[in-house]
């Protein structure tokens, strides 16, 4: 037994088996439990160790040959597993509840499996390829014979498939690089390169607004599920470009170019989510903004950055589930969700309209919400290194706050005796419920996480040691 | 140890309300047990007096390398004076409350016990981030409250606004941590004498914020449906959590180019706060000014570097106010007896604000002339609000036990005030600058003689107080939202620009204009 296949063939096989079975629920707790299994495994079975059950004495093998390409998942790679395959099982568990588990489970399976993929396959250059086929396989995620791709979703493959040759460029530009470490004019062009497949696969300003069309036209929840993991793993395979070479790590220019899209990511994201009046859109810039803080978390001091940008992963996963669930909830009660036709949602979908309020609130860095803890230790790290860049993310904040406020008015205002009539179903108040007691314990607490989190930066050689 | 057990003793006291109201909602002993609770906690309050300080960890952040502070608890003098005064008014709304209408109302006083907690957590608070954490719990607490009350939108969406800007007080004081920790010093109340003075002044303002006093805005100008009990608590126990702030800012932190400034601004506010409340209709319609003329006395202390005055007032605030607010009934005695409520208010020796006027550092005399006359306006307002018993009920539909047990709820108060001027922290026994209380009280006495006599003193009709539509300020707020709009306007156009047939074009121009400024330079 060896890992890539725990991990990645067996979620692939499975997320195939699922495609036959129609029952909501039955997909919903199958992939939930499914995905469960695998994080628990991923936490506590040790890779490259050998256990004894019983009699049964067994290893796990970190890596599998597959056409002379391998496939590794090392021993320190174990918590970020269970970290993505426990927030996978979230969203899948709350999949019942958004009345997409038909498409989201097993596809979302396939797509995870293949993200982990990408992270574990050597020659890395291969991870453009693994990329691209978990983007392609979102296509039918977010489609239906009935319900055909809109510019969003057109755009969306433009864009990510762009991605793909400049990261295979870069691989093979690389390459001379570390065959010439004198050649500068090649390693700032496969810099280049990096950077500008980069920009296109985390949609870094201006390549972002295909986000606000997909998640305009599209389920929230589909959308919202795609908008969390290849944005988390692309940035961590990025951290894993960074950790690999040496002369890309000590460039200054790096750090500055990361904070610079740090920023603009998250100004820009704040601003527009403070100005839109449409909640789906308000949410897709929040998304932006939570990438943004990401790759700021990157620009800093390794020692303070990778341990931040872990912990921004549980918060927004978490988060970005609870506000997804909530707006496809809404999206079901009104016609649009835009403001206009949104007003006094609060009485007819109170756990949704909470839900989403608390979740904007979180990403805006409200005190008492998962997103806090995160971005207190960001702004104070990036304080350290810059006033001026502090402020701007202080502006970014407020950007998303005014969202949230605008929101929360828009919704809570009903005509005058309007009665409370609920309309939501016990299975989305409870999962709605239990995400946004989610979101305050790990607001309150963050420390829980760090049994997860805690030994995570080892798995980078240079950056998290 | 014992600020857990008073909070434990509030919290289980209305877990067992909650747990009683939905299970046996004919349970006939719920106000007995409420008043229990809050009178154990209320007593638990003095026994922190034999542990003085009192430190306590709430739970470490890990971590350790990212976060420099984790949630901490500390008791001292003053956190003492505050958590006394909240948990007298938590008793105080309790017993009160047999002789209101809606008697008996187990979910009020649920929501009473709550927010005290959280209120003797915010004061006892030994850090930024422990405040901002309480302060976020108490936004939330209220803002859910107010939702369930409100039917107006438009009250709902002041509601809205009134959450934001307390939010933004949060952020103020975050920013105050950010600017101490680019002087390389990490913000937190037991060492604070060693803080930075930017980070002192944006400590003002945060706590300015959400008073309402800088900038000047009201942030619930209306508030009908829960004014009394649970409405008083609301809003003084909100106060007391962001007033606490100014008493904890080090006299050496405020010593800024920008602080006469400052002062200036929130004389004028307080002036604008007692001036309304002078002619206040009634003392709830006047409440909202109440806490900006009385919050305006606590910031402009703290900016004279007098943390200790600041606390003082924001003690009197709440047990004088607090008297004042939840007297409802007719009673000749104790229309009397809230004379001490002005006593505590008049900055005279040995009264509660006695040490109001101090002053440890920087003086700007120039606003010193507009804060007499807003004391003595806030002074005589409380007088004339205490004489107006028209505004009062008579007692003779309650039965007996209501009748003798309403006035100990105001009486408690009203010791209380007597209490905290003689025994128990740094502001006790203390002559403070009593020519200036003096001053104001002599100024009081003109007032109330000139009230009468001219008719620009006398109240304004109930209908008449518009404060949502005070002109200036309305138009101020009216201008930002235009800015606003036109903002929005153009975000629209961008976006649109980006998303429309031509946005991948567009978008890529855009990328190889960045690029080109990225190379030139750096940002």
């Amino acid at each position: 037994m060896n890992a890539p296949t725990i991990w990645i063939l067996v979620p692939i096989f499975f997320g195939l088996l699922l495609l036959f079975i129609n029952s909501q629920r039955a997909l919903s707790i199958l992939g939930g439990v499914l995905a469960t299994s695998l994080a628990l495994i991923a936490q506590f079975v040790p890779i490259e160790e050998a256990m004894l059950v019983g009699t049964f004495s067994f290893k796990i093998d970190s890596s599998l040959t597959v056409l002379g390409r391998t496939l590794v998942i090392l021993p320190a790679e174990g918590s970020l597993l269970a970290l993505i395959y426990g927030a996978t099982a979230l969203w899948f568990f709350g999949a019942e509840a958004s009345k997409t588990a038909t498409r989201i489970v097993p596809i979302g399976l396939m797509i995870t499996a293949l993200m982990v993929a990408s992270l574990a396959v050597e020659p890395f250059l291969f991870a453009a390829l693994f990329i691209e086929m978990a983007i392609l396989l979102a296509i039918p995620l977010l489609t239906s014979m009935y319900s055909p791709p809109g510019r969003g979703i057109v755009r969306f493959l433009i864009y990510q498939t762009l991605a793909m040759p400049f990261i295979l460029l870069t691989g093979w530009l690389l390459g001379g690089v570390e065959a010439s470490p004198g050649d500068l004019a090649l390693a700032a062009q496969s810099a280049s390169m990096l950077g500008l497949g980069f920009a296109f696969l985390l949609a870094i300003f201006p390549l972002y607004n295909w986000v606000p069309m997909l998640l305009e036209e599209k389920s929230p929840y589909t959308a919202g599920f795609l908008l969390w993991i290849l944005p988390t793993i692309t940035i961590i395979f990025g951290a894993g470009f960074l950790d690999r070479y040496s002369w890309l790590r000590s460039a200054p220019e790096l750090i500055i170019a990361l904070r610079f899209a740090g920023l603009l990511m998250i100004v820009t994201g704040g601003l527009f989510a403070g100005f839109q009046r449409h909640l789906g859109r308000i949410m897709a810039y929040g998304v932006i903004a939570e990438t943004g803080f990401s790759i700021l978390a990157l620009s800093l001091d390794p020692k303070l950055g990778i341990p931040i940008l872990f912990l921004l992963i549980p918060a927004r996963a978490l988060g970005q589930a609870v506000w997804s669930l909530s707006l496809t909830v809404i999206k079901d009660q009104v016609e649009t969700m835009r403001f206009g036709a949104s007003r006094g949602l609060l009485r007819i979908t109170p756990f949704a309209g909470v839900g989403m309020i608390v979740a904007t609130l979180s990403t805006s860095a409200f005190p008492l919400l998962a997103g806090f803890p995160a971005r207190l230790a960001l702004w104070e790290g990036l304080s350290r290194v810059s006033i001026s860049a502090s402020i701007w993310m202080g502006i970014g904040i407020l950007g998303l706050l005014t969202s949230a406020f605008r929101s929360l008015a828009v919704i809570s205002m009903a005509e005058e005796y309007t009665t409370w009539e609920r309309r939501e179903s016990l299975a989305q108040m409870l999962m709605l419920g239990l995400g946004m007691i989610g979101l305050f314990i790990l607001g309150l607490f963050p420390q829980i996480v760090q049994y997860f989190l805690s030994e995570l930066p080892t798995m980078f050689e240079h950056l998290g040691r | 140890m014992f600020i857990l057990i008073t909070i434990l003793i509030l919290f289980l006291t209305a877990l067992t309300l909650l747990i009683l109201r939905f299970f046996t909602p004919e349970f006939r002993y719920s106000w007995v047990i409420a008043t229990v609770g809050a009178l154990v906690g209320w007593i638990s309050v003095f026994a922190w007096q034999a542990q003085m300080p009192i430190a306590l960890q709430f739970s470490i952040w890990q971590p350790s390398a990212l976060f420099f502070q984790s949630p901490s608890l500390i008791a001292d003098g003053i956190s003492w004076a505050f958590a006394v005064s909240l948990a007298a008014l938590c008793l105080a709304i309790i017993i009160t409350s047999v002789v209101r209408a809606n008697f008996p109302s187990p979910l009020t006083w649920v929501g009473s016990l709550v927010l005290t907690s959280f209120g003797i957590l915010a004061v006892v608070a030994d850090n930024p981030l422990t405040l901002v954490l309480i302060w976020a719990a108490i936004d939330l607490v209220e803002l859910v409250t107010q939702m369930r009350f409100v039917e107006d939108p438009r009250l709902s969406e002041r509601v809205v606004i009134a959450f934001a800007s307390r939010t933004i007080g949060i952020l103020t004081l975050l920013w105050a941590d950010m600017v101490s920790i680019v002087n390389g010093q990490i913000l937190d109340f037991r060492s604070a004498q060693d803080a930075n003075p930017q980070a002192g002044l944006y400590l003002v303002i945060a706590a300015g914020l959400r008073i309402g006093v800088l900038p000047l805005h009201l942030p619930y100008p209306s508030e009908s449906s829960i004014r009394r009990g649970f409405g008083t608590g609301l809003r003084m126990i909100s106060a007391a959590s962001s007033l606490i702030l100014l008493a904890r800012i080090p006299p050496s932190s405020v010593a800024s180019p920008f602080t006469p400034y400052l002062l200036m601004l929130v004389s004028f506010a307080a002036v604008y706060g007692s001036w309304m409340w002078l002619r206040a209709p009634d003392e709830l319609t006047g409440r909202p000014y109440w806490l900006i003329g009385m919050g305006s006395l606590a910031i402009a202390a703290a900016l004279r570097a007098n943390p200790i005055g600041a606390a003082a007032w924001g003690c009197a605030l709440i047990l004088s106010g607090g008297a004042l607010f939840l007297s409802s009934e007719q009673n000749k005695w104790m229309t009397r007896a809230l004379f001490i409520g002005a006593w505590g208010i008049s900055s005279l020796p040995f009264s509660l604000s006695a040490t109001g006027w101090n002053s440890g550092g920087v003086t700007f005399w120039l606003a010193w002339p507009f804060l007499l006359v807003s004391h003595a306006m806030l002074i005589a307002g409380f007088i004339r609000h205490i004489q107006r018993t028209m505004t009062r009920t008579g007692d003779e539909d309650q039965p007996i036990w209501a009748k003798n047990v309403y006035p100990i709820g105001i009486f408690l108060l009203l010791m209380m005030v007597i209490l905290l001027g003689l025994f128990g922290w740094d502001g006790t026994l203390q002559f403070g600058n009593w020519i200036m209380g003096l001053i104001a009280s002599i100024a009081t006495i003109g007032l109330l003689w000139l009230i009468p006599r001219l008719r620009i003193l006398n109240p304004v009709r109930a209908h008449w107080v518009r404060p949502t539509n005070a002109s200036w300020l309305e138009q101020g707020y009216q201008t930002l939202w235009g800015v606003y709009r036109q903002l929005a306007r153009l975000s629209n156009t961008f976006t649109n620009m980006l998303e429309g047939e031509s946005g991948i074009m567009w978008t890529l121009l855009f990328l190889a204009l960045f690029i080109s400024f990225f190379t030139q330079g750096t940002p």
